[in-house]
């Protein structure tokens, strides 16, 4: 290492000027390599730019400042950068901007109260109260550390809601594994089998859920090959707040109040790993940079953050996440037109001997960042004493628009905050490859249940249960809609939670997630997942929906990973603004890729709807025997991506779609009839289709169900018996109806495709008759629960 | 003086021991031939006591008080200078 | 007649059940206080009350043992307010992890007073894991327990469990005999059972935590303090159950509604 890029400072402690004025391009790049920091070359000459203008050299401590707040993680360079085509055309100046923020921004409904612009997205609730949510994604802390990194995600995110006033109600996690069953000796040297990250993903999010006591009320598991090496785990959070108590208004003179758990060097460089490949060296050389999580001291933080801002003793608060100090006071003297000035010795310590440029950038978990007038300091302490936290004043905002940070009385960062939020923007280019795929060619069988019993205990399908009771989904006591309902706790749709003791009004939280759809169409793939998030709302009862986008891909610097991006951006614009649902919140996770490929392209979408009283929610479970059955919605031969054809071992390549105003109009009806209360149960219609559906509406309780695919709503050219049952068409419900119903019902659906297709039984028989007439399944209900529940049971 | 004090509780005979039973199962899918495993929690404290007897008074009480339930736990220790 | 009968609800670092309960308790026509063990310590004594609670959480993180820091915790600061409270005879509940500090505290079984150390335990489950789902127990106390005056005996009741350690255990040596006396004593309260009212005879999941004699509830021989397992207050309420949509909407409760009215109608005769 040639000595003189490097200046160690002549101080009681390590301080290092890097001597970028004069550097070469090589050289910035051996800095920004061998500080960790992750910094392009254009990137790194920006900076210094910046420094020769003011004429020295920067110190450790400022270029990791700038290695973190200009990290993908941090930054979302990719998403607002500018997309060119490979011949050099302009394709898109701001990814994030023209097809995420877009929707909301041309929908402009007035009960989006925050958007894009905290660490959650706001939107109002009743009364005076507002709704906060946030998903985040936490892929590679957790496919390194499991436990520790899911533990985190959750706490993270937890933290984002706090960091908006909210008190958290409800979490969700939504987790992609390879498979179970996957080889040990196939595994690529680095990667940890699927069992042993699935046993400790779930047992962190438990932990830090479970410990702090907000439910986990929804969420989904998804198995597939491309996960093996990049595991994919996504945690969200919902809150609560007044929104008089929401405030934002730092200003200079104000102090900042640094709270909750101690700074340790735990997390250093967690942002910069988390923006490149993970290589088979990854797991020796990243581990120090996984968090490690004590959600009891979180829990405190909660408590007493919560009781500032009820008694309005602060002017804004934020979380510590990635970037650690650096980011979080920067952000919150920036966004408040401010500058701070940070004393970084006051910083509570887990132990000594912790660089200054360490303590600015540590990720130790559970800290939070508040700023408050000074004459609010004794009050804000004392609150924090009572709730055994610890709180301490590290620095005061300033009105100079400069990051200035001490240790023991020597300047080790001095920046100009505007530089600092204005990175340099990132050009990226794409293309489309298109895919040879075929749709393959299955022998129809006549006897079908055993395909039926197959998909019912595919991992994609079978039941959770396991993982849904290690969680802890109805700690607050206001959990109305579990995961598991009815007398033998089949699968809702979506969860529901009411919030407030006085009134009935509740929050819907659904998700939507078809991976699978994405090897064949990312288009197709996002537009599925709106789909079903909004109508997996729908068929509770759920309402005025607003969706958070989380996206997974792979590198973007690769041409093709990012074509397929741009495809599913501009999905979610087209069918989140025709459905009228606002994004208010996402983030995304890039880089998921590993000597082995990719993660297949993964869009989680979560919807949160609200309805207006719980008690008229809409479960999954059966009611009466006799009532009438019907299908919403047509059937189309769309079998690509299906649980079925890779039961069959095929993908496929007829990818469902989403016919707009079908979609519009099914879900505007479906509400009305809930309302009026003409609905005894919904289930959608998602993987393995109609028959699944059906399926698990009935084994949540104990009856039977008679079934007549002659009278489903499908394409003309649709014959076949299993392409009928097992389609995976879009905008789908099955609902049983009360036959003293039946007129209100057929005419609250009118202008919808509908039909009657059977009819419920007391028998526990479930049965489904062909085309023709003849019996094509032909089992006990008992007999498909126990497939459903007993698949997984022993085998994760 | 200062001690280092390092103290085992484990379960008594008899009683159920979920995660060692866990841990064992656990091993033997991964292939090694393991009869049993049992679980047992280590405390290391470093104590300030005026003799070695006076030491072992107070880890006795530490133990009896907090670290141990004796209806399900044994607890053994040993004391070190320094 | 008591005009207000006041509750406390004791929370420290983890507690995470005590605004369902209050809300539950409230409900129940009793006036319910959050306080925070170090606001009642700086207050020094708990005599404003006419009855105490425990809620459920995670106090201190589980660690050492569910339940027992904050068992040695509120008997070194608030012991002796405690043991007047109990001597006096007002009522005790511990529910969850409250449960566990109140065996962890020596004040249950409490077969002779308060011991120094504890007589049981609340072990790690069987099999091992945090379990959250809907279990029945039925009512075995014959009158003593005053948390279940409204519930008549042999009655089943669907609440439910959300723990990691909650197998009710004696010393190996001496069960038969102690079960004996707690029968003797009349202070079995709730025992797991099977759905359809048989004896859970140990077997997961009518018997979620493996617990001895398929114990889920018991108090002290007085019956003024009880510790149970399941959760009474996620059971209040009809939409609370995991298959209310299938019930009758005209009654707006779940059985864990008894439990707070038998002790807000005890602390109103008092």
């Amino acid at each position: 290492m040639p000595i003189s890029l490097y200046v160690k400072r002549n101080v009681p402690f390590e301080l290092t000027d890097v001597h970028l004025l004069g550097a070469k391009d090589e050289q910035l790049l051996q800095i920004s390599r061998e500080l960790g920091v992750a910094l392009n070359l254009e990137e790194m000459r920006s900076i210094q730019g910046h420094f020769s203008r003011k004429g020295r050299d920067p110190t450790d401590a400022e270029l990791q400042t700038f290695g973190q707040t200009w990290s993908e993680h941090c930054f979302h360079k990719t998403f607002k950068g500018k997309i060119i085509s490979e011949d050099g055309k302009p394709i898109v100046d701001n990814m994030f901007k023209e097809y995420i923020a877009k929707v909301t921004k041309e929908l402009d409904l007035p009960w989006c109260l925050s958007v894009f612009e905290d660490n959650a997205g706001i939107v109002d609730f009743e009364d005076g109260y507002a709704i906060a949510a946030k998903v985040e994604t936490h892929n590679h802390p957790s496919a390194i550390e499991p436990f520790g990194g899911a533990a985190t995600g959750t706490g993270g995110v937890i933290r984002d809601i706090l960091g908006v006033w909210a008190d958290p109600v409800a979490c969700t996690d939504v987790l992609c594994f390879g498979p179970s069953d996957y080889p040990y000796d196939k595994l690529p040297a680095g990667t940890k089998h699927p069992k042993y990250l699935f046993r400790g993903v779930v047992a962190g999010i438990g932990h830090y859920g479970n410990n702090m006591g907000i439910p986990t009320v929804n969420g989904a598991i998804y198995f597939d090959k491309s996960y093996v090496s990049n595991v994919v785990v996504y945690c969200g959070c919902i809150g609560i707040l007044p929104i008089d108590t929401f405030v934002k208004d730092t200003r200079p003179g104000d102090i900042a109040i640094l709270a909750g758990g101690r700074t340790g060097k735990d997390g250093i460089h967690g942002v910069t790993f988390a923006s490149a490949e993970l290589t088979a060296e990854s797991e020796e050389v990243s581990r120090p940079a996984v968090q490690i999580a004590n959600p009891i001291e979180e829990e405190k933080l909660k408590r007493a953050i919560i009781r500032i801002r009820d008694q309005k003793l602060a002017s804004a608060i934020t979380d510590l996440g990635a970037g650690g100090i650096s980011c979080a006071v920067g952000e919150m003297a920036h966004r408040s037109n401010c500058g701070a000035h940070v004393q970084l010795e006051e910083v509570p310590l887990k132990h000594p001997d912790i660089a200054p440029w360490e303590i600015h950038v540590s990720e130790s978990q559970e800290r939070m960042l508040l700023s408050i007038r000074k004459k609010h300091l004794q009050q804000v302490l004392a609150i924090f004493k009572t709730e055994d936290v610890e709180a301490t004043a590290i620095g005061s905002f300033t009105g100079d628009k400069v990051f200035k940070v001490d240790y023991q009385e020597h300047n080790v960062v001095n920046l100009d905050l505007h530089f600092l939020f204005t990175p340099p923007r990132i050009r990226r280019t794409a293309k489309r490859k298109p895919q040879k795929l075929t749709e393959p060619s299955i022998a129809e069988t006549v006897d079908l249940t055993k395909d039926l019993l197959g998909i019912i205990s595919s991992p994609n399908i079978a039941s959770k249960e396991s993982v849904v009771r290690s969680y802890d989904h109805e700690v607050k006591g206001n959990t109305v809609l579990k995961p598991l309902h009815g007398r033998h706790g089949g699968p809702n749709d979506a969860a529901v939670i009411k919030p407030l003791a006085s009134s009935w009004r509740g929050v819907v939280i659904s998700c939507g997630i078809n991976p699978s759809y994405g090897k064949i169409d990312p288009y197709w793939m996002a537009a599925s997942a709106i789909d079903e998030a909004i109508r997996n709302n729908v068929s509770v009862g759920g309402r005025r929906i607003s969706l958070l986008d989380n996206f997974t891909w792979g590198n973007p610097e690769k041409p093709d990973r990012l074509g397929g991006l741009l495809r599913a951006c501009r999905a979610c614009y087209d069918f989140a603004k025709a459905f009228g649902t606002p994004f208010i919140s996402g983030k995304d996770s890039l880089y998921n890729e590993s000597p082995t490929g990719q993660a297949t392209p993964t869009l989680l979408i979560t919807a949160i709807g609200i309805i207006p009283d719980v008690r008229k929610t809409v479960s999954v479970d059966v009611k009466k025997p006799g009532n009438l059955v019907y299908l919403i919605s047509q059937t189309y031969p769309e079998l690509g991506g299906s649980e079925y054809y890779r039961l069959k071992g095929y993908l496929g390549k007829t990818v469902p779609q989403v016919r707009m105003s079908q979609a519009r109009r099914t879900i505007n009806s479906l509400t009305k009839a809930i309302d009026s209360g003409l609905v005894e149960s919904c289930h959608d219609l998602s993987e393995g289709g109609l028959a699944v559906t059906a399926a698990e509406m009935t084994f949540s309780e104990d009856c039977g169900i008679e079934l007549n695919l002659r009278d489903v709503p499908k394409s003309r050219f649709m014959k076949r018996n299993d392409y009928i049952m097992f389609s995976e068409s879009n905008s789908r419900f099955l609902i049983e109806v009360a036959v003293r119903h039946r007129e209100d019902f057929e005419k609250s659906m009118k202008g919808c495709v509908y039909a009657p297709v059977g009819e419920t039984r007391k028998e526990r028989d479930f049965s489904i008759h062909g085309v023709e007439g003849d019996q094509v399944v032909d089992v006990r209900t008992n007999v498909l629960r126990d497939a459903w529940k007993s698949a997984l049971r022993g085998r994760t | 003086m200062m001690y280092r004090v390092r103290i085992e509780v484990s379960l008594k005979q008899g009683h159920s021991d979920p995660e060692g039973e866990t841990a064992a199962k656990s091993l033997q899918e991964l292939g090694y031939p393991v009869k049993a495993t049992h679980v047992s929690k280590v405390y290391t404290v470093y104590l300030s006591a005026d003799s070695g007897s006076e030491a072992r008074r107070l880890t006795d009480e530490m133990c009896r008080r907090l670290l141990a339930n004796p209806t399900k736990d044994n607890y053994s220790f040993n004391i070190e200078e320094g | 007649m008591q005009e207000d009968v006041r509750i406390c609800i004791l929370r420290v670092g983890g507690t995470n059940c005590d605004a369902e309960t209050k809300r539950a308790f409230d409900d129940a026509g009793a006036k319910a206080e959050i306080v925070h063990l170090n606001e009642a310590v700086e207050k020094g004594n708990l005599s404003d009350y006419n009855a105490i609670v425990i809620p459920g959480g995670f106090s201190y993180g589980d660690h050492v043992r569910a339940g027992a820091i904050w068992a040695k915790e509120v008997m070194a600061k608030l012991g002796s307010e405690l043991l007047k409270l109990a001597e006096e005879g007002r009522p005790v509940l511990g529910i969850c992890n409250g449960f566990q500090v109140l065996v962890e505290a020596g004040l249950l079984p409490g077969f002779k007073g308060v011991s120094k150390y504890p007589e049981a335990a609340l072990a790690t489950n069987v099999p091992i894991g945090y379990y959250c789902g809907w279990v029945h127990v039925r009512h075995v106390n014959s009158g003593r327990c005053i948390f279940t005056q409204k519930i008549p005996k042999g009655k089943m009741l669907r609440m439910p469990v959300a723990h990691a350690e909650g197998r009710f255990i004696f010393s190996k040596e001496n069960e038969e005999a102690l079960l004996e006396q707690l029968r003797d004593n009349d202070q079995l309260v709730f025992v797991f059972c099977s759905e359809n009212g048989g004896p859970a005879g140990g077997k997961y999941p009518a018997n979620p935590n493996g617990s001895f004699y398929d114990i889920a509830g018991l108090c002290n021989a007085e019956g003024t303090i009880f510790g149970l397992m399941p959760h009474p207050e996620r059971a209040y309420y009809r939409w609370q159950q995991p298959d209310w949509t299938q019930t009758d909407a005209a009654s707006p409760y779940g059985d864990g509604r008894l439990v707070f009215e038998s002790m807000v109608e005890y602390l109103k005769a008092k």
